[in-house]
């Protein structure tokens, strides 16, 4: 079964030349080399004598003689033979930064060196920053900063900033952030890793990255407490910066083989037929899957799939995701996979196997998937089934639309429409799978482990006791990261069949165009307002383009933001051949906002008033009209908000009216977003020093989970921070956990915590310390909710000025001012960097940021950070933070969401900015130079 | 990757013979100079090389000398020690800007002047392994498809934009490329050495697959010359230009003398435009003046479906960087 073979073979490059289709694989594409012609063909390749060198290479001091293949990169002889895995490959194209090195003291990307050119030359990594036991300075400012989210970028981060003070030792704000324009953040840290490097060159941070702390003007001011509300650097932040953190890519095990995947040119096709035999013939190749020989259903890998283990689904469900499906269904999907004994083994094997397609028609546009005639990607067409296996829109209502509109004094209607983004987290999806008899070890980049050990024993058929998973450190989230990937079920697939474990890594390319991102969106408003400017009636039509799997509801958040007698929400998801739009940080609001309040702001405009003055009449009072808010802090939100931006002086009461083609103008949106309570786990024990262990199934995605469980351990205690270790990451030692998304781990982990922490109290005061050895533990799964039909929201207001160059259609932000209230804030410094990076995530998506599919092959033109202008440093401005403490009474100490919050206005603040500043409303995200400089020719 | 041998030559000539000789026995040679965009290519398997020659290590490659006036550049000179040379900077400003324009610190400082001049394009077809005229195919998928940075001047029957900054500045100040092949060497102008997809579609310059830019040649600088880069990008850092342009202008007083103005981004090489230089020259240089040679820089243009915004964008960076240089 690991090596199959079938006699007959049609080559898959022979089959596309002859049907004349018009696009192949990479792989298949006839190649040429720069300044070569065509005339040159290379030989096949193969590992039989690959062409090595021996080299003599000063790594941080120290002098290797090493041989290598001539194709290994420096960062494969770092990472994989030196064992310096401080250094990432976070793209593999010098793209990203994450492999920063310096070579004889010029900082390079080390995935674009070979290692045979580096000979004779001096390399310094992030290991080498440390001398004699002592941090670098700038390693110490950025721990102190709390500079590292994820930490999957630092070491390259820290390294561009060493190579910016070694030729500058005092530079300036704009200096620091040139010299670190090459290097990505997605956790979009840029201002504090900035005020970092500043901070380590002795120079001030300057208003660079002002937060402000205020209490809740209101009823309920917050208790000062011991532990929580200071700002305190990370447990593992010292890990982060000098390159010991260990990631999933970092693990290595004996005789580990490696992996690689795969993956269709085509967005629709059944296969025919795979012909693996030529791959199975190459020396070193140990296994291959392919749909034929591996049939797991990836449960998470849609709603309606992971439904279909309810028993009550079970038997109707009707569309199934595998690990490999047939036919393929978007130009991404994987097809096939191998493990060999190296990457380059692996990678060749690929190139050896056929498959037949028969190309079917495709389409990626949500709306034109719903015309007659469109090609039908399940056989039940084209809108996408829900969890209850129904193909139909989503709808709300109150009130009476159409009498609503037809009882207002004017009614406006606007399209609007948002692309396809990729969360393009810094850590590429991959894993490692290791088979002990019929027990499952697998470390992955999973913010939640037990719903991935869930996930994998439910798609395995295996006891959930026989796996476990485990993940350390993680490099980034924002969404589908809280289950299990389906390259964890190929990973585990390959380890079985091979007999040994597997090194699965997927590259930046295959994240991009074979996982998931934020789905596109078209919408279509409705609105009627009454002559005073108070909304009435709120029609919104909505498409979503789900890519070929319901991974996500789909749905378009925002009108919910409104205070407003008259709703009617329609929304239909729908199937597309484009890889399958899921969750990504607030997964239907960034979009939905955008389109939302640029709507209303609109309507502010066309009522000639201000829109704070229109949102602040018309904005969310109860939940759904309905509802009352456990604390209600929205209009404090924007009185605080307004006066730190200097709102009235800032705002153009004539959009458009500066002189010249500079035009500068300001926008406003806001938020409110979920912040329940819910079930999770912790376990807490203590020893006979008073030492204790809390036990939590978080991973950190970047948040800073494991500093805020401690923290909140700390606090419930009584104890200091020093006094409690955090055990995390690994199902074998720790409880169920909520997993990271949705903004709720510190809410309900936390308050698992907590519960802990009092029941372990207890038991002490009863039967006070152990002795010995012994341990004594308490178990806390708590599941509470919020009494009286009350709903529990963060808040937020955000206000942004920009300065558009209309005739060239460049927008720089000049101020950012974002005001959130997410109850009591736990670390100050982590919850700066939350909000700071998220805006800058919604700038990105506001101005550059597409997966961009080409209509006529149905690929996917813009993977990767290059392609789809993902922020870098010169793209984020400096973020003001004010945070309106406040203190509902529940949750841990009265903390509420923030991880996503900080995205979910920006967009549309941006927006709006722009239309004040040029008078021309901008419907179509992104709003790319390209569109501005169009509207203005 | 695939596999493929690397080479370390002494010198250009070497260089070059080791690709005639990889060609004799049937295996195909390409030069790596900083290396990003061609390790970027064999990743992707658009570029199949048995032997890589790297030119990076040869000595004496990367230096800059002055002869007589003129001043001749290594091409393996790193593109951050391009922007920072103080010769570069005082006579030939727009060549350090464009060099300092290249998308990051640290492709800079691997980064080749040669290698950046001689990158392949960065069509978004060409890279994601279309068959293209660029791949040895016979089509442009642009022509029909996503053409929004593609060719307004100079297009068909490939519509790639040339994607070097420095080219474009280097035609601006009339250098001179110096090519090494096997059994010797030869110069060419920048009008002969930047090569239209009507040439020969799958190139964009004249080297044989057995040749090297060795160098390239300043002429001298003339006393009121003075000279600027505008690069536009799609967002601050780290793309290739969507225009951009490079003036060379020598003035006396206000007075422009002669005026030398490529566009970048616009083409599938660099493109001059000598009507648009015409308007600036022996004329006093105001903003008048400048918009008249921007609208004659453009006259002719003609978009596909999707770029026609090029136009007003490039405009507005000539008739800016005009006036910004004749201020200066």
């Amino acid at each position: 079964m690991s090596k199959p073979r079938n006699k007959k073979s049609i080559s898959r490059r022979k089959f596309i030349e002859g049907t004349g289709a018009a696009l192949v694989a990479a792989a298949a594409v006839p190649t040429l080399d720069a300044q070569t012609p065509a005339a040159a063909k290379a030989s096949g390749g193969g590992t039989s004598a690959v062409p090595r060198s021996t080299i003599r290479l000063k790594v941080n001091g120290a002098m290797h003689n090493i041989e290598v293949e001539d194709r290994w990169t420096l960062v494969e002889v770092l990472r994989d033979h030196l064992k310096l895995t401080g250094t990432k490959i976070g793209c593999d194209r010098g793209e990203c930064g994450a492999c920063t090195v310096h070579v004889d003291g010029n900082a390079v990307y080390s995935c674009s060196q070979l290692a045979v050119w580096m000979d004779g030359k001096s390399i310094q990594t992030v290991e080498g920053l440390e001398k004699n036991g002592k941090l670098d300075p700038l390693q110490q400012a950025f721990i102190d900063f709390d500079a590292p989210q994820c930490g999957f970028c630092t070491s390259g981060q820290l390294m561009a900033a060493k190579a910016v003070l070694n030729k500058n030792p005092r530079p300036t704000r704009e200096e620091v952030r040139a010299g670190m324009a090459g290097n990505i953040c997605r956790c979009s840290n840029y201002n504090l890793y900035v005020d970092a490097t500043l901070a380590a060159a002795g120079v001030s941070a300057g208003m660079g990255s002002k937060t402000i702390i205020v209490d809740d003007a209101g009823a309920t001011r917050v208790a000062p407490l011991k532990t929580l509300g200071r700002a305190t650097p990370r447990i593992d932040t010292r890990l982060r910066v000098s390159g010991k953190a260990s990631y999933t890519g970092d693990v290595s095990l004996p005789g580990m083989l490696y992996a690689r995947v795969l993956r269709s040119p085509h967005p629709h096709a059944k296969i025919r037929k795979i012909d693996t035999s030529r791959a199975a013939d190459l020396p070193g190749v140990k296994a291959i899957v392919t749909h034929e020989n591996c049939n797991y259903v990836w449960g998470a890998g849609s709603i309606a799939g992971g439904r279909q283990y309810v028993e009550e689904m079970k038997k109707i469900t009707k569309q199934r995701r595998y690990a490999f499906n047939n036919p393929v269904r978007y130009a991404g999907e994987p097809v096939a996979a191998v493990a060999a004994v190296d990457r380059h083994t692996a990678e060749e094997a690929l190139q050896l196997i056929s498959v037949d397609y028969e190309v079917l028609p495709f389409v990626l546009d949500q709306e034109e998937a719903l015309k007659p005639g469109a090609p039908q990607i399940w056989p039940e067409g084209n809108i996408s089934l829900d969890i209850r296996n129904e193909a139909k829109p989503m709808r709300e209502a109150r009130g009476n639309v159409e009498q609503g509109l037809r009882e207002s004094d004017r009614v406006f209607e606007s399209r609007y429409s948002t692309t396809f983004v990729h969360n393009a987290q810094m850590e590429p999806r991959g894993a490692v799978a290791q088979w002990e008899g019929d027990k499952l070890t697998i470390y992955t980049p999973t913010g939640g482990i037990a719903n991935c050990r869930t996930d994998m024993a439910r798609d395995l058929g295996i006891p959930e006791e026989n796996v476990r998973v485990i993940c350390q450190y993680m490099g980034g989230n924002f969404g589908n990261k809280n289950q299990n990937q389906d390259s964890d079920l190929i990973t585990a697939t390959l380890a079985k069949l091979a007999g040994a474990p597997v090194k699965l890594e997927y590259t930046r390319k295959e994240d991009f165009i074979g996982m998931h991102g934020r789905w596109p969106t078209t919408q279509y408003y409705k609105v009627g307002v009454k002559k005073d400017g108070t909304l009435h009636a709120l029609e919104m039509r909505g498409f979503s383009g789900m890519g070929p799997y319901r991974k996500n509801s789909g749905s378009i958040g925002g009108i919910q933001l409104y205070k407003v007698p008259h709703v009617q929400y329609v929304v239909t998801p729908v199937y597309t051949n484009k890889t399958t739009g899921a969750n990504f940080r607030g997964p239907e609001f960034p979009q939905g906002f955008f389109g939302a309040q640029s709507m209303m702001d609109e309507v502010a405009y066309q009522m000639g008033m201000d829109p704070v003055e229109f949102l602040v009449k018309n904005m969310t009072r109860k939940a759904e009209d309905e509802h009352e808010y456990t604390n209600y802090t929205l209009e404090e939100c924007f009185r605080r908000g307004a006066e730190a931006f200097d709102w009235k002086k800032r705002w153009k009461a004539k959009p458009g009216s500066d002189t010249g083609s500079v035009k500068r103008g300001s926008g406003v949106a806001f938020l409110a977003f979920r912040a329940g309570l819910g079930r999770s786990a912790a376990w807490m024990d203590v020893d006979s020093q008073g030492r204790y262990k809390v036990h939590v199934g978080v991973t950190d995605v970047g948040g800073g989970a494991k500093t805020t469980m401690g923290l909140i351990a700390a606090e419930a205690l009584g104890v200091p921070l020093s006094q409690v270790e955090v055990i995390w990451g690994d199902t074998s030692r720790c409880p169920y956990s909520v997993g990271e998304s949705g903004s709720r781990t510190t809410i309900m982990t936390g308050y698992a915590v907590i519960q802990a922490a009092r029941d372990l109290q207890k038991m002490i005061a009863e039967k006070g310390l152990p002795k010995g050895n012994d341990l004594l533990t308490a178990k806390a799964d708590t599941n509470p909710s919020v009494p009286g039909g009350k709903v529990r929201n963060s808040f937020a207001a955000h206000f942004v000025e920009v300065e558009v160059d209309t005739a060239v259609g460049h927008v720089k932000v000049l101020k950012y001012v974002a005001v959130h209230d997410s109850g009591r804030i736990m670390n100050p410094l982590s919850a700066t960097g939350q909000i700071k990076g998220a805006v800058i995530m919604g700038i990105g998506m506001a101005l550059h940021e597409e997966l961009h599919y080409d209509p006529r092959s149905g690929q996917a033109l813009t993977a990767g950070y290059y392609g789809q202008r993902v922020a870098t440093h010169m793209d984020a401005p400096d973020v003001e933070v004010i945070f309106i403490e406040s203190d509902d009474g529940y949750g841990p100490f009265g903390a509420k969401s923030i991880g996503e919050a900080g995205k979910l206005p920006a967009v549309a603040a941006i927006g709006n900015a722009i239309f004040n500043a040029t008078g021309k409303r901008m419907r179509d995200l992104p709003i790319r130079r390209q569109r501005l400089v169009e509207v203005r020719a | 990757m695939r596999s493929f041998s690397n080479a370390n030559p002494r010198d250009m000539q070497q260089a070059a013979k080791l690709a005639q000789q990889a060609r004799m026995e049937g295996r195909n040679a390409a030069f790596a100079g900083g290396g990003s965009d061609m390790l970027g290519l064999i990743k992707e398997r658009i570029a199949t090389p048995d032997v890589l020659v790297h030119l990076k290590g040869i000595q004496g490659a990367n230096k800059v000398e002055t002869k007589g006036g003129a001043t001749v550049i290594g091409g393996q000179i790193s593109l951050s020690d391009l922007s920072h040379n103080q010769v570069i900077l005082k006579r030939y400003a727009v060549l350090a800007e464009a060099a300092g324009s290249v998308a990051t610190p640290q492709i800079r400082n691997a980064g080749t002047l040669a290698g950046n001049v001689c990158q392949r394009p960065w069509c978004w077809y060409f890279r994601n392994g279309f068959p293209c005229f660029k791949a040895g195919g016979s089509q442009c998928f642009s022509f029909n498809g996503e053409n929004q940075f593609h060719a307004i001047f100079g297009g068909g029957p490939s519509f790639i934009v040339h994607p070097s900054d420095t080219a474009v500045a280097l035609m601006a100040l009339d250098a001179k490329f110096r090519i090494v092949g096997p059994s010797g060497q030869r110069t060419l102008s920048a009008a002969d050495f930047f090569t239209l997809p009507k040439q020969n579609a799958a190139k964009e310059n004249a080297l044989a697959y057995d040749e090297v830019l060795a160098s390239v040649e300043l002429p001298a600088a003339a006393a009121g010359q003075r000279s600027s880069y505008h690069k536009v990008l799609d967002r601050d850092a780290w793309t290739h230009a969507v225009v951009s342009t490079a003036v060379v202008l020598d003035m006396n007083g206000d007075t422009c003398r002669s005026a030398r103005i490529v566009l970048g981004g616009v083409a599938p090489i660099p493109w001059r435009v000598p009507e648009a230089e015409k308007v600036l020259t022996g004329q006093r240089v105001t903003p008048e003046l400048a918009a008249r040679a921007a609208e004659t820089a453009l006259a002719g243009a003609q978009p596909l479906a999707k770029n026609a915004y090029k136009i007003p964008l490039t405009k507005e960076i000539v008739q800016r960087t005009v006036s910004a240089v004749a201020r200066a």
